[in-house]
């Protein structure tokens, strides 16, 4: 099954952006009325994707061999990544489509593919870098890198002499980004080639970005595995918990499905906070390939820095990454949320300028906004189906949530049995992404010398009086806090929600057409008093 | 009548066990329907190279914070943590934090890891 429409129409655009800004503020023309993508992005597995390797390499072996004075050249390309790439804000992913974009238009003209899409690599399903990348110029490993990656001193001849004639053809604009990205003269783009740390007046090995062809990327064909930390930071659990926020951008970023929200996309490192899909997979991906983590203290390989796209497994990572944000684009559009900000904070995030993109003829693109990259349609492209498209189809909480009426059960002191239709707990029970059946439990509040904390169990034989969380019976605790001590007037009923367990020994007589839940409270502690329920609902979501 | 309770206490308690930080974290309170927890973490100044390592006191992972393109000298930022709801117990969770640089591994110091808290999320 392929995903027919990409994750922005101009028509959904224009419904959530248009009554918060001018249209002077973005190009609709850029969004183009089609529902169908005109190219694929493949998982790398998939035989799309290996076709579209092919192709890569050929465009990258021809990038390699382009003069350094050529926009397009393999290395130049990685230079606009690194004077202008954002990383820990809220520009991450729109700059990043923008970058991925014009380069997979420049691969398409010079592989001589016109259907070329970069394909992604899916590190939640396969958490190794796939075999193919160790092929030819796929590797920074190549020969072929090193008549330009040998040492310090041949990049240095090689690539500095082209990057001086290009830093004094660059405007206002561009000279004002780099100096907020601390960037006042190509020497100090150059400390960060060769890690030299000014105020220390001495090198950081650690910081070096021109990493040597010998040790470019750390992992191998024979050691191709993620290590457990980062197998654990890409995944299942991870990549969903970085998909369930309902925000864009929320100034708590727990809640935000984008990093913090910066004065511009080149503002310094230093106090941003990473959504989880950047701060975890993003970053663990890219270091460990490098070889942060088993190497001390570097040099690392490329991925480990801004010059990263020197790897050619950087853009099927960020493929990776682009294709997540569409998988939650989607998901939003299912629940009916926005998928972009608002008002004037839509206005702030689309008028970014990025000033440094280089398109697929190899013209500088010139001065073009964030706003025109909110979209996949401006490059054309949807993505083959891989890991998260759970959360847009979202198959089992909507029916469940149609075939199921809240059941009120039947209470008895600090007991209840509530009957529902075992079809619901069969699908409770194989529902993957988060619980369906919900319990909603009534009690008073504790009196002001009583327990405080009760735990909820399921199924629980008679003879369970207390549990810990790893119990098959565990549904949760319900905790009462404040300052109960001060309040006046009468003690309310309260009503707290607890998604019951997924584990089997929870549910019995399943084979009938109707199941009996049994829902027990116990407090915590020994010697405290259960409390007697007022009521107990079981509901679907 | 109906009240849902919401809390916003939480604590933490300091260990210094030989190769990790141990903070005993507090959940603000129950995890209600469709909820769940995360950890913030405020990382300051760590060595190129260096990364958080989390888990709870019984060894399940919980995650690494590897910061990417910080330049020396600069904070490494916050970073959110999805928190498994099997490794909450009883409404805490006991997070040991190790900064791991190569081969070597210790507990990170307050000023490497400022802060460290649970927050609730919702869902939909």
């Amino acid at each position: 099954m392929r995903v027919t429409k990409s994750g922005v129409t101009r028509r959904d655009f224009i419904k959530t952006g248009i009554a918060a800004v001018g249209a002077a503020t973005l190009r609709f023309g850029d969004f183009a009325a089609q529902n169908a993508a005109k190219y694929t992005r493949y998982n790398v597995t998939s035989e799309g994707g290996k076709k579209a390797l092919a192709s890569y390499a050929k465009g990258v072996e021809a990038m390699l061999k382009l003069p350094a004075d050529h926009p397009q050249n393999w290395f130049r390309n990685a230079f606009i990544h690194l004077m202008d790439c954002p990383h820990g804000n809220w520009w991450f992913y729109v700059w990043h489509r923008g970058y991925l974009g014009y380069f997979e238009q420049t691969i398409r003209n010079l592989s001589g593919d016109d259907k070329f899409a970069i394909p992604y690599w899916d590190w939640t399903t396969l958490p190794q870098i796939p075999d193919s990348m160790f092929e030819g110029v796929l590797t920074p490993q190549s020969k072929a890198f090193e008549p330009y990656t040998s040492n310090l001193a041949v990049f240095t001849s090689f690539i500095q002499p082209a990057l001086a004639a290009y830093w004094k053809t660059l405007d206002a604009g561009q000279l004002a980004q780099l100096k907020t990205r601390g960037y006042t003269s190509l020497d100090s783009v150059w400390n960060d080639v060769t890690g030299f740390d000014p105020s220390q007046s001495n090198g950081i090995s650690g910081n070096i970005s021109c990493a040597n062809t010998c040790w470019s990327r750390y992992l191998t064909r024979d050691n191709p595995k993620l290590d457990k930390n980062t197998a654990y930071d890409v995944s299942p659990f991870v990549v969903y918990s970085g998909l369930l926020p309902t925000d864009f951008y929320n100034p708590e970023t727990y809640l935000s499905f984008n990093s913090s929200k910066t004065p511009s996309h080149n503002t310094a490192a230093g106090r941003q906070s990473f959504s989880v899909l950047e701060g975890l997979p993003h970053n663990k991906v890219h270091n460990y390939i490098g070889g942060v983590g088993p190497l001390d203290p570097g040099p690392y390989g490329n991925m480990t820095n801004f010059l990263s796209p020197v790897d050619p497994i950087f853009f099927l990572h960020h493929s990776n990454m682009d294709r997540l944000w569409d998988v939650w684009t989607r998901k939003q559009k299912r629940l009916n949320l926005p998928y972009l900000p608002s008002g004037q904070d839509l206005d702030t995030l689309s008028k970014e300028p990025f000033l440094f993109y280089v398109n697929g003829k190899g013209e500088y693109v010139g001065t073009s906004h964030a706003g025109e990259y909110l979209s996949t349609e401006k490059f054309e492209y949807d993505y083959e189906p891989g890991f998260g498209e759970k959360v847009v189809s979202g198959p089992a909480a909507p029916k469940a949530r149609r075939a199921l009426p809240p059941a009120r059960g039947v209470v008895k002191g600090s007991a209840a049995s509530v009957t529902v239709p075992t079809a619901a707990v069969k699908t409770h029970l194989g529902a993957e992404i988060a619980p369906s059946l919900i319990a909603e439990v009534t009690l008073p509040h504790p009196s002001h010398s009583g327990a405080r904390e009760f735990d909820v169990v399921v199924g629980a034989p008679p003879n369970v009086k207390q549990v810990s969380a790893d119990s098959p019976y565990y549904a949760g605790t319900i905790a009462f806090f404040g300052h109960m001590m001060k309040m006046t007037g009468p003690l309310h009923d309260a009503t707290f929600a607890v998604p019951l367990p997924k584990t089997p020994e929870a549910f019995h007589g399943l084979a009938a057409a109707n199941a009996t839940v049994n829902i027990r409270v116990l407090p915590r502690g020994l010697g405290q008093k259960a409390p007697v329920l007022k009521a107990v609902t079981i509901r679907t979501r | 009548m109906r009240a849902l309770l919401a809390a916003l206490a939480f604590f933490t308690i300091l260990a210094q066990p030989s190769s990790g930080r141990i903070e005993t974290l507090v959940l603000p309170r129950a995890l209600h329907a469709g909820e769940t927890a995360l950890l913030e973490v405020k990382v300051g100044v760590i060595t190129r190279g260096s990364e958080i390592e989390l888990a709870t006191t019984s060894g399940r992972p919980l995650g690494v914070i590897s910061p990417f393109g910080i330049r020396s000298g600069n904070q490494a930022g916050t970073y959110t943590v999805p928190l498994p709801a099997d490794a909450i117990s009883n409404g805490r969770v006991a997070v040991q934090l190790s900064l791991r640089q190569g081969g070597s591994q210790r507990a990170p110091t307050k000023e490497e890891v400022k802060s460290i808290r649970v927050r609730i999320r919702g869902t939909r």
